[in-house]
């Protein structure tokens, strides 16, 4: 795996546009995943995602290859998220959380086939749920816990992302699981 | 144990790097006691639920999309990229064209009058009418004998090259030239005799 995504990279670094797509092909759920988790819209999620894409074309030549590509996406995909999250803090609350609900709306209708309605609605409230206890933890506690449990990264690689050391991570991640606790068990 | 530490121990066996006696501690404790027994399960419980945060895929034109964003690349940015990618050739191309700058220079700043260089210049007769050096029968010249706008008549030997420059090497019956003889009469002749200088002036040690 990492061995073709060095060839892509190179490839990439050229100028061939196709490797890059295959670069996005690779990554593109993984960093919409990250941004829908922490913005909780699916449109405003697309739009993180496609920066976080450009951003990377545009610093190839950067790029330093002795980290991890994934580790680099992945720090640039968190702080979009983090930035955006500051810009628009002012107008979060009743608006992204309906948008919120029509995103996974979406989802749901994408992966009707393999459910029936009842095991729709279930799963429908259950992701509201997850999406809302995420909602409610402070970003620097969010980008985390969806780094650790939902895009199942280790400490050591968190670490690396955020530059942040594994002591803080854990840290964080211990505030983060009880908060969840609290939120989830209140619901 | 207190429920304190505990809990602390509790996180540590969330993150996967507890050590096999605190392992036993924890245990233990949790043995004894509900409400720490209850955290751990409700904890476990949180993530589970994060966990169970279904994988969404991004629209499938996504791709295509950011794609057709990418900036074109233009000229300036496809021959920077080649040049980056190069160093090696860059520096190859740069010295290249210093070289033959500097060599074609040399080629037209020369002036008419008759050039000679060799060790034994007593030895040369000149013949200013013809513009001829002659190295005449029975003298025998050490080294190499460099002309320039004039030609050369060899009756005798040379121990070395014999080269005329924008002019011709004549060589009698009676003539033994040890090395090369060599006319220039182009500038491209020039570059070539210049730059297979420099490579034998590199690589000595090559025949």
């Amino acid at each position: 795996m990492e061995f073709v995504e060095k060839r892509l990279l190179e490839r990439a670094k050229r100028g061939d546009r196709e490797a890059f797509a295959e670069l996005i092909e690779i990554y593109k759920d993984k960093i919409f995943q990250l941004a829908y988790r922490m913005v909780g819209n699916r449109q405003e999620a697309e739009d993180i995602a496609q920066e976080t894409f450009l951003r990377v074309f545009a610093n190839l030549h950067t790029y330093d290859e002795n980290y991890k590509f994934s580790t680099w996406i992945y720090r640039i995909a968190t702080n979009l998220c983090i930035d955006r999250g500051r810009k628009k803090r002012p107008d979060f609350s009743l608006d992204e959380q309906a948008e919120g609900t029509e995103g996974l709306d979406w989802y749901s209708r994408l992966s009707s086939n393999e459910q029936t309605p009842e095991e729709r609605v279930v799963t429908q409230e259950l992701q509201e749920t997850v999406q809302k206890a995420l909602n409610q933890l402070a970003p620097k506690y969010r980008s985390i816990m969806i780094l650790r449990y939902i895009e199942d990264l280790s400490l050591q690689e968190i670490s690396d992302v955020l530059k942040l050391p594994v002591s803080t991570i854990k840290t964080r991640i211990h505030r983060g699981r009880e908060a969840l606790r609290g939120r989830l068990n209140f619901m | 144990m207190e429920c304190r530490q505990a809990n602390l121990l509790i996180h540590e066996f969330l993150d996967g790097d507890l050590d096999e006696l605190s392992n036993q501690q924890l245990q233990e404790h949790l043995r004894t006691c509900q409400a720490c027994c209850q955290h751990l399960h409700e904890l476990k419980r949180a993530i589970a639920f994060l966990q169970s945060a279904s994988h969404i895929h991004v629209s499938a034109d996504f791709t295509a999309r950011v794609l057709a964003q990418l900036p074109s690349p233009s000229k300036a940015n496809r021959v920077s990229n080649w040049l980056r990618q190069h160093p090696f050739l860059v520096a190859a191309a740069v010295f290249f064209f210093l070289m033959t700058g500097s060599l074609t220079a040399s080629w037209f700043e020369q002036d008419e009058t008759l050039q000679v260089s060799s060790a034994h210049l007593d030895k040369l007769k000149i013949d200013k009418e013809r513009n001829v050096v002659v190295v005449p029968s029975g003298v025998t010249i050490d080294g190499d004998l460099v002309v320039r706008n004039g030609s050369v008549e060899v009756l005798g030997k040379v121990k070395g090259n014999v080269v005329a420059i924008e002019g011709k090497v004549f060589l009698a019956s009676t003539a033994q030239v040890a090395g090369d003889t060599e006319s220039i009469e182009a500038i491209f002749d020039w570059i070539w005799y210049e730059l297979k200088n420099i490579g034998n002036d590199l690589l000595p040690l090559a025949p």
